[in-house]
């Protein structure tokens, strides 16, 4: 951000658009010779012709060259204004935040003090006293503004000071001075101007607003807002006199504005909002699903690719998962962020973020009525009864996964609503059992209590109270506990285990963690995710105590709670995976963890493993060197050890 | 709640004693005699019996801090004194036009908001999508156009090419109120479209944001209808930070509202406050902009109120 190499390229229109609207007037004296003051009655409010191109105004001056000099006023005026608001502002607001104390008290007070004043009536005011001139607006509309930049640059400064390397040049001596010169005014150059560009548009209103008035620039020095008001009264005959100063005025405040714009995208490039309420995309091209036979078996995904697009092509995010999800079971998703295990699971719930697009597989589900749909193929409607009744869902982030704005009653009987037809009567009571059940205290009288009255324990089990309104047949819990404090996180498991045993319907639990101790307590099977993958799968106790896949004899490996495992292994240290996971567009070719693996060999950088079963069917292993794995690869007794 | 409404309350009285004070002040800090530099027009002084007679009526031959009280205790009575040009109440002058100044407001007000909210709800769930693309930018273009070149080119277009509404001027609504409405159009919508720009751009970026919170997602999850998470988890959460910006941006549109009004000759408080500017009648415009300061204080009182029962966030701080 400190130096720019060059213009970006979205902002080379504006740039050229607000250069040419500002250059043209000055160029005035090139582009016609006629004098914009100088009367001739006779031809007044003439047509245009080859000697003036825009007609003459009611005065018989020329046209085209009062635009032009009156534009040179304008944007003088709104120019020298605001860049004397800008310096004078900035000055203030960096001494502010630099020295804080009552200097603060100024920059920030005095701009909420401004604001309370409607700017035009301000300038009027002062007009009134002083008398209308160019000196007197650029004066009215310089301290008019200088508020605002001092208040931006002040919070700017604030921030950029607190910044790691600005307190290093201060803890290393570098004079005050320097720092605030070479070091924060470069960093807060960018919000600076965009708030110049904003100013200056709104000055240029407020001068043109004000001559219009016949308060502002005095005649007969041109200018635009005055040319409006000399031809309003010939507008019937000459419909050119108002419309071409209008024309001025727009164009080059529109040119500010575009240019301001682009600017603030330039500078602060937000991107997509987050994953709330976007369109999920339709799936292309979809596998014959296959039937599902066991009753018991109450989702299954099978070979699910999810792709986002990046620079036009598809890139795969999640690659070949299958899973299923059995009653009665607690299966337990793994992997480090950036593994695609949310992902995964938010693709159960057809709550996958509007970049991301479903290129193939199936995401069946038994609803409670024994259908088995298959989500990736469902119209809104049917999906919208789906979500919070035959599936449910628990947050990581309890803290905003509940509306600030709405009661707890409010938030948990919308939710039965969607789906039981009751009276709001019934709905509150039916809520109220549910706070009991999830243990809450004095329910009936916390369910009128807003979130942020709450702890995060306590909103989570809100959230967990709101995900068995409905008795669902399978619960998401994507990281339910990861934001909470250790002793709730356990409180909030053992909650989550008797709640799974308690519901009769047969609950099918999709645990996502990265916390394998809270794994090894509830999951019944293991799926271990690497790199939009499935990496080892099978029953949690045979998986968790014999790893086959390098990785996840890693990730238990790199667990504090393992005390066993530390010492059997004899180091004192916790052993940390070295390197960081392929992001999804650069994945080596052959197996994805090869760059990290202890015990890769050449094979792994050319075949690209599958997920090999093992002889029981209990467990399998995407691993070339695992028992599982066809050929001669596997590794010794010895290197595993 | 009563408590936030107290507080709130007595910050409006502060905030108008400040300003009552600053707009005193200026007088004050004025370099020279107030009452000549008044009195001056162009290259010509006053007679010293006029400056004499001037300094006089506006007390400024007594001592400051008398002034000010006699200032504030007069306002606070809702006395404004006498216009220096006519000698007519000041206060009677603001009680005939300033309804009509509020009407036009009021009125363009809730145009801006029906039109502006829907089509920025509707951009911001669909932000860059055609519909998004389409509106920004006519939304980009009526920014950049300030309040009295709509009016121009409106009296231009619908008066005088098309002549499907009067060019202006005011009939009252007892006497007339076809008519009356009829020249309400023109200002009121001029009005509004400039709120409305505002509001649009201010619901789209609100509606994106408040679409990306996690409890939105929970909505979603609870399996709600579309309609009903947009409504009561987007919508609901996004009104308060519009409506606060939108009070910010009164001031503007009062500004905006003495040009509009000044284009259309409506008689409102613009009228008195523009002919009081040119003949230099230093307390009916002191009068006019303490009154809309005032105005535009009680609006944003109303308004921090209303946002703190639509959050409740606000009101348990």
């Amino acid at each position: 951000m400190m130096s720019m190499p060059r213009i970006p390229t979205r902002m080379i229109v504006p740039s050229l658009l607000l250069a040419a609207l500002i250059v043209i007037p000055f160029a005035a004296p090139l582009i016609t010779a006629e004098d914009p003051i100088k009367m001739a009655v006779r031809y007044r409010l003439a047509a245009p012709d080859l000697a003036h191109w825009l007609g003459r105004d009611e005065f018989g001056r020329d046209r085209l060259a009062r635009v032009l000099y009156g534009g040179q006023v304008s944007l003088t005026v709104a120019f020298v204004a605001t860049s004397i608001a800008c310096i004078v502002g900035t000055f203030f607001g960096l001494i502010g935040a630099y020295f804080r104390g009552p200097s603060e008290f100024i920059t920030t007070r005095l701009s909420d003090i401004v604001l309370c004043f409607p700017p035009i009536l301000l300038a009027l005011l002062v007009v009134t006293l002083f008398g209308p001139g160019a000196g007197t607006l650029v004066a009215v509309l310089s301290v008019l503004y200088f508020p605002t930049f001092a208040r931006i640059a002040f919070s700017e400064a604030l921030r950029v000071t607190s910044l790691d390397f600005v307190e290093a040049s201060r803890a290393l001596g570098t004079p005050s001075r320097r720092i605030v010169l070479g070091t924060i005014l470069p960093n807060i150059a960018g919000p600076l101007s965009v708030q110049y560009s904003l100013t200056a548009a709104a000055a240029i209103t407020i001068e043109s607003g004000l001559s219009f008035l016949g308060l502002g620039v005095v005649p007969p020095a041109p200018s635009w807002g005055q040319m409006i008001r000399g031809a309003r009264q010939f507008m019937n005959q000459d419909p050119l006199g108002i419309l071409i100063p209008c024309a001025a005025l727009v164009l080059t405040i529109y040119a500010i504005n575009f240019f301001c714009d682009r600017l603030r995208d330039t500078l602060d490039p937000k991107g997509g909002a987050g994953s709330g309420m976007d369109d999920v995309s339709a799936p292309l091209a979809l596998a014959n699903a296959p039937a599902i036979d066991d009753p018991d078996v109450v989702a299954m995904i099978t070979d699910l690719r999810l792709e986002t697009s990046r620079y036009g092509t598809p890139v795969a995010v999640i690659e070949e998962v299958s899973l299923t999800l059995r009653a009665n079971q607690c299966t337990a998703l793994v992997g480090e962020s950036g593994s695609g295990k949310s992902l995964s699971s938010l693709a159960l719930m057809g709550l996958l973020p509007g970049a991301i697009r479903q290129a193939s597989g199936t995401l069946q589900l038994r609803r409670k009525s024994g259908d088995v749909v298959d989500l990736g193929f469902l119209d809104a409607r049917t999906l919208e009864d789906i979500r919070g009744n035959d599936i449910a869902m628990i947050f990581q982030e309890p803290m905003t996964s509940l509306n600030p704005i709405h009661t707890i009653s409010g938030q948990m009987i919308e939710a039965i609503l969607a789906h039981r037809p009751m009276s709001k009567t019934e709905a509150r009571s039916h809520a109220i059992a549910l706070l009991k059940r999830v243990g809450m205290n004095d329910a009936e009288r916390r369910i009128d209590s807003y979130p942020d009255q709450m702890s995060g324990g306590m909103r989570q089990r809100v959230m967990i109270a709101m995900a068995f309104a409905c008795e669902p047949r399978l619960l998401i819990a994507d990281e339910p506990t990861t934001a909470l404090d250790v002793t709730i996180q356990a409180e909030i498991i053992e909650l989550l285990q008797s709640l799974r045993q308690d519901q009769a319907s047969g609950l099918s639990l999709l645990f996502v963690s990265h916390n394998l101790g809270i794994v090894a307590d509830i999951a019944d099977r293991v799926a271990v995710m690497y790199s939009g993958q499935i990496v080892e799968e099978g029953l949690a106790d045979l998986i968790l105590r014999d790893p086959h896949h390098p990785y996840t004899r890693a990730l238990i490996e790199s667990m504090p709670s393992s005390h066993e495992a530390l010492h059997s292994t004899g180091g004192d240290r916790l052993p940390a995976i070295s390197g960081t996971p392929p992001l999804p567009s650069a994945r080596p070719s052959g197996c994805a963890f090869r760059d990290r693996c202890p015990i890769a060999i050449a094979s792994c950088a050319e075949i690209r493993p599958q997920l090999y079963p093992s002889p029981d069917g209990e467990r399998s292993v995407r691993c070339l060197r695992a028992p599982e794995a066809p050929g001669g690869l596997q590794m010794s007794r010895t290197e595993a050890a | 709640m009563l408590a936030f409404i107290s507080r709130r309350l007595a910050t409006a009285v502060v905030m108008l004693l400040v300003i009552g004070t600053i707009i005193f002040s200026l007088l004050i800090i004025v370099p020279g005699d107030p009452a000549e530099l008044l009195l001056s027009t162009g290259g010509g002084s006053a007679t010293p019996e006029a400056i004499a007679n001037l300094r006089s009526t506006m007390g400024l031959d007594k001592p400051v801090l008398v002034q000010y009280a006699t200032f504030l205790y007069d306002t606070a009575r809702l006395d404004f004194g006498t216009s220096i040009v006519d000698s007519g109440s000041i206060s009677s002058a603001i009680a005939l036009r300033l309804p009509r100044t509020l009407e036009i407001i009021v009125v363009g007000a809730i145009l801006a908001l029906a039109v502006a909210i829907p089509t920025g709800t509707a951009a911001g769930l669909r932000a860059g999508g055609r519909f998004d693309i389409a509106a920004s930018a006519v939304n980009a273009l009526l920014t950049s156009v300030p309040g009295f070149v709509v009016g121009t080119l409106f009296i231009y277009f619908f008066a005088q090419v098309l002549g499907w509404l009067p060019a202006g001027g005011y009939v009252a609504f007892a006497a007339n109120p076809a008519q009356h409405l009829q020249m309400l159009i023109l200002p009121s919508v001029t009005v509004g479209l400039h709120l409305a720009t505002i509001v649009f751009r201010m619901t789209r970026a609100s509606v994106l944001e408040m679409r990306g919170h996690d409890w939105v997602r929970t909505a979603v999850a609870k399996g709600l209808r579309r309609k009903r998470v947009v409504r009561r988890h987007i919508l609901h959460n996004a009104l308060g930070p519009i409506i606060t910006v939108v009070g910010l941006q009164l001031g503007i549109l009062l500004g905006s509202t003495v040009l509009v009004e000044f284009v259309y000759n409506w008689p409102g408080l613009s009228g008195l406050l523009v002919s009081a500017v040119e003949q230099r009648d230093y307390p009916t415009v002191r009068a006019v902009i303490l009154t809309v300061a005032a105005i535009f204080i009680a609006i944003n009182t109303v308004i921090d109120i209303l946002s703190s029962l639509l959050d409740p966030r606000i009101r348990l701080q």
